[in-house]
């Protein structure tokens, strides 16, 4: 016996060993991208880049792209996208996957250093601040062989340029916009409309009260749920009630805050009210968005506001990563996000793609960017990411494909992009570490919840919003 | 990478910043040696060959990035002046006059924030770490069946990454579904209602405890290692003399392990003021905000560093931070050099 565990014990102490050593790796720099309208899943396993999928055979041209984690298997979708590109062109791509957290690091050094790739994926909201630094290629002058700006939805379009700039430093590639998944079984058992829940601030807030607590498979189901403050979306999350209620992230000449002004106060008493008033399970505050996803597919809640990539894995066995077995699945639609007394907004996000001008093939690079905003690419690549293809003449087909990104198109017509100015990045930082404070109030759970209290707290972020901006 | 301040392990660099690189002896080791005159060039010629690869290394791989995390915190570096970087404008002390007293700076009212977390934080992890490393140690120090099984079994905690530790302890924490809750709460009644750990100032708790989780293992080892040098005639002799079990830990043991806890205790401040992985990734895997009882200063730094871009303030809070720090190995130097000494 004695003897056995001693086996037992260095062989697992061997094993720790081995574990051990490659254990330690830090989980590099920080986190989602500010406002990139990014990824509907965390970051996964580690931040390094994965080494580039084919090895270039000498001779033929190489072409360096950079892409964020977008679809479940980034780099080898990649890879098979272009395959069509690389055989007409005879040039190779080599593909590095760079993770959310770390890109942002990876891309200022590259844009610091020069040493980058040839065409790289950008969260909408970096491209201001990345060619305010002088590292993308101008593209104005050719943007009309792909339809110019006519060809994207203009939310998409305010961001390829710095405002008050009129040269284009991006093109988009992908929309990231949120509307409202709902619970078509629990309205009907409640007996609510969604056409009149969804109409305005009014009447949802009263369609909430009536389906809370709504008995499915004789469990209560809440009424609405979303995340609090541990989450990447929490600017995304709270701007379209502020932009509802005639708020504004800044003010019109983009030059200070407007964070504290009274119709921003109201958007977020509206949002945060929510939770007072009873309709969203408190323990979701909690959660980041992959862990309210999931919540929302297992039938905790029946109203959330998230990306189109839902309806795609509400069409796939969780063999293949989706959800179509899920309740959720099986009973939902998408709706409009409600009317604010001063509109209707919404999140619109998503990446764009841009140049880096050290890159020493720029017209090929700029053919691979035609190849990746050409129809076949972007209805391919749209399907893989769950996200919208940037191309406005696609709708029909993707709405055709499942008519539950209709809602998703509306939205993206009322959606609305962030100021496109190179310090909205530290700005969003601001903002979130202050909303994450007004999280804490509305749960309860530090200081006491109240208008005045959460006046203050927007009073400050505009504060260091303000310092930021002046800097 | 820019801002290698924060990045270069300071583990490693802390205590030779205090001179202590060539005296320290390990752990628990005693007897005493011929004395050799300090500076014997030739006898050691071999030696220093052999060392002068690594000194390069290290130069390269600390000092430097140091250096330019110093000359950095002197620069108005931000987004707008990152491509020259070095080549920013100077602006002298101004990033640590900005950080130490401008109370208009925002920067300013985060970093207090962090650094009051922080020494909570670092105080209470390093006394739970040692406390449980010792105990279990003295438990283990034993004869009994299966002993190397459980003593292997303990050092899991410590192969788990530290980023994975993060990810398992949130799902833990969550206020409905996590385990904690369901213990405290459903099975054992301690508390009247499901608290949050994740909001409000118990995130504090949230962090404190995976921390110490996945620390006290390698201490715990270090710990056994050395109570098993201990010569087993010294408690038999004190047993003759009539010492009791309390007795025989205050007199023989403590004294004994004097070297190794000092070595750990300076080991566990410096990992857990540095603290970083564990806590990013419980709170929106580094985008959100920990909150007020949550945030960290090397997760502040990193934050006006990275998301805000303020590298001139993130590097100048980075060399006050060093500095503390190097305050804090002197003291401990100063109280335990007699245990570093060869006698």
């Amino acid at each position: 016996m004695a003897k056995w565990s001693r086996t037992l014990g260095l062989l697992l102490s061997l094993m720790m060993l081995v574990a051990g050593c490659g254990s330690s790796q830090p989980s590099g720099g920080g986190g989602e991208p500010a406002g990139s309208g990014g990824p509907q899943s965390p970051p996964t396993s580690g931040t390094q880049p994965q080494p580039p999928a084919t090895p270039a055979p000498s001779g033929r041209t190489t072409l360096q792209m950079w892409i964020m984690p977008n679809t479940t298997q980034s780099e080898q979708d990649m890879v098979a996208l272009l395959q069509p590109f690389m055989a007409e062109h005879n040039v190779d791509v080599q593909v590095t996957v760079i993770d959310w957290s770390s890109a942002w690091t990876r891309i200022t050094a590259a844009a610091t250093s020069g040493e980058g790739p040839d065409l790289l994926q950008l969260g909408t909201t970096w491209v201001p601040a990345i060619a305010a630094m002088g590292a993308l290629e101008p593209l104005g002058g050719k943007v009309a062989e792909i339809g110019g700006a006519d060809a994207f939805y203009p939310a998409s379009w305010n961001t390829v340029s710095i405002a008050g700039d009129s040269e284009v430093y991006a093109v988009p590639w992908f929309v990231d916009v949120r509307a409202a998944y709902y619970r078509t079984d629990v309205f009907q058992k409640a007996g609510v409309d969604p056409q009149e829940a969804f109409r305005d601030w009014e009447s949802f807030k009263a369609a909430l009260h009536q389906i809370n607590g709504t008995e499915i498979e004789g469990r209560p189901v809440a009424a609405i749920g979303f995340p609090g403050k541990n989450d990447w979306n929490v600017a995304h999350n709270v701007m379209p009630w502020v932009w509802g209620a005639g708020g504004s992230e800044l003010s019109a000449d983009l030059r200070s805050s407007a964070i504290n002004s009274e119709a921003a106060l109201e958007g977020v008493m509206f949002y945060t009210g929510l939770v007072r008033e009873g309709l969203v399970p408190p323990g979701v505050l909690e959660k980041n968005t992959s862990d309210a996803e999931m919540a929302f597919h297992t039938g905790e809640f029946a109203v959330f506001f998230n990306g189109p990539w839902m309806v795609s894995q509400y069409t796939r066995p969780e063999s293949e990563n989706g959800h179509a077995d899920k309740i959720a699945a099986k009973n939902y639609a998408v709706a409009p996000i409600p009317e604010g007394p001063e509109g209707r907004y919404t999140f619109f996000g998503g990446s764009n793609l841009a140049i880096f001008n050290t890159s020493r093939n720029k017209e090929l690079s700029w053919e691979l960017l035609k190849f990746l905003v050409g129809k076949e690419a972007q209805m391919a690549y749209g399907e893989m990411a769950g996200m919208l293809p940037a191309l406005r003449s696609l709708e029909p087909d993707m709405v055709a494909l499942n008519p539950n990104f209709g809602p998703f198109y509306e939205a993206a017509r009322y959606g609305r992009s962030y100021a496109s100015i190179p310090q909205w990045g530290p700005v969003e930082t601001a903002y979130t570490k202050h909303f994450s404070t007004i999280w804490d109030l509305t749960a309860g759970v530090s200081g006491t919840y109240s208008r005045e209290a959460v006046k203050q707290v927007l009073d400050e972020a505009a504060r260091e919003a303000n310092s930021l901006l002046n800097q | 990478m820019p801002a290698p301040v924060m990045n270069s392990g300071p583990a490693d660099r802390a205590p030779a910043a205090a001179g202590l690189g060539r005296r320290f002896t390990g752990f628990g080791t005693h007897r005493s040696r011929p004395h050799r005159p300090a500076g014997d060039w030739r006898t050691n010629r071999l030696a220093y060959a052999m060392v002068a690869p690594a000194f390069l290394f290290m130069v390269m791989v600390h000092l430097v990035p140091m250096l330019q995390g110093v000359a950095m915190s002197f620069l108005q570096l931000n987004q707008f002046t990152l491509r020259q970087f070095l080549g920013a404008p100077f602006v002298g002390l101004a990033n640590y006059r900005a950080i130490l007293f401008d109370p208009e700076n925002p920067v300013r009212a985060g970093l207090a924030v962090a650094a009051r977390n922080t020494a909570i934080f670092s105080t209470v992890v390093t006394v739970l770490v040692l406390a449980t490393a010792l105990g279990v140690a003295l438990l283990m120090n034993r004869n009994f069946r299966g002993r190397a099984l459980v003593r292997t079994l303990m050092l899991l905690p410590w192969v788990v990454p530290s980023y994975v530790v993060g990810i398992l302890w949130s799902y833990m924490w969550h206020r409905d579904t996590g385990i904690i809750n369901r213990i405290l709460v459903d099975w054992l009644h301690l508390l009247p209602e499901k608290p949050f750990w994740l909001m409000g100032p118990n995130t504090l708790w949230a962090i404190i405890l995976p921390t110490v989780w996945r620390a006290w293992p390698y201490v715990f080892i270090v710990f056994l290692a050395a109570l098993q040098t201990i010569p087993g005639d010294l408690y038999e002799a004190a047993a003759i003399d009539g010492a009791g079990p309390w007795q025989r830990f205050r007199h023989i043991t403590l004294p004994m392990l004097r070297p190794a806890i000092a070595i750990q205790l300076l080991f566990q401040i410096i990992q857990s003021v540095y603290a970083f992985n564990i806590v990013v990734m419980m709170f929106g895997n580094g985008s959100g905000y920990a909150g007020e009882w949550g945030d960290l200063l090397m997760i502040a730094i990193q934050r006006q560093s990275f998301q805000s871009w303020l590298f001139g303030y993130g590097a100048a809070a980075s060399v006050l931070l060093m500095l503390a720090m190097m305050g804090v190995v002197a003291l401990w130097y100063r109280i335990f050099r007699q245990e570093l000494i060869i006698r």
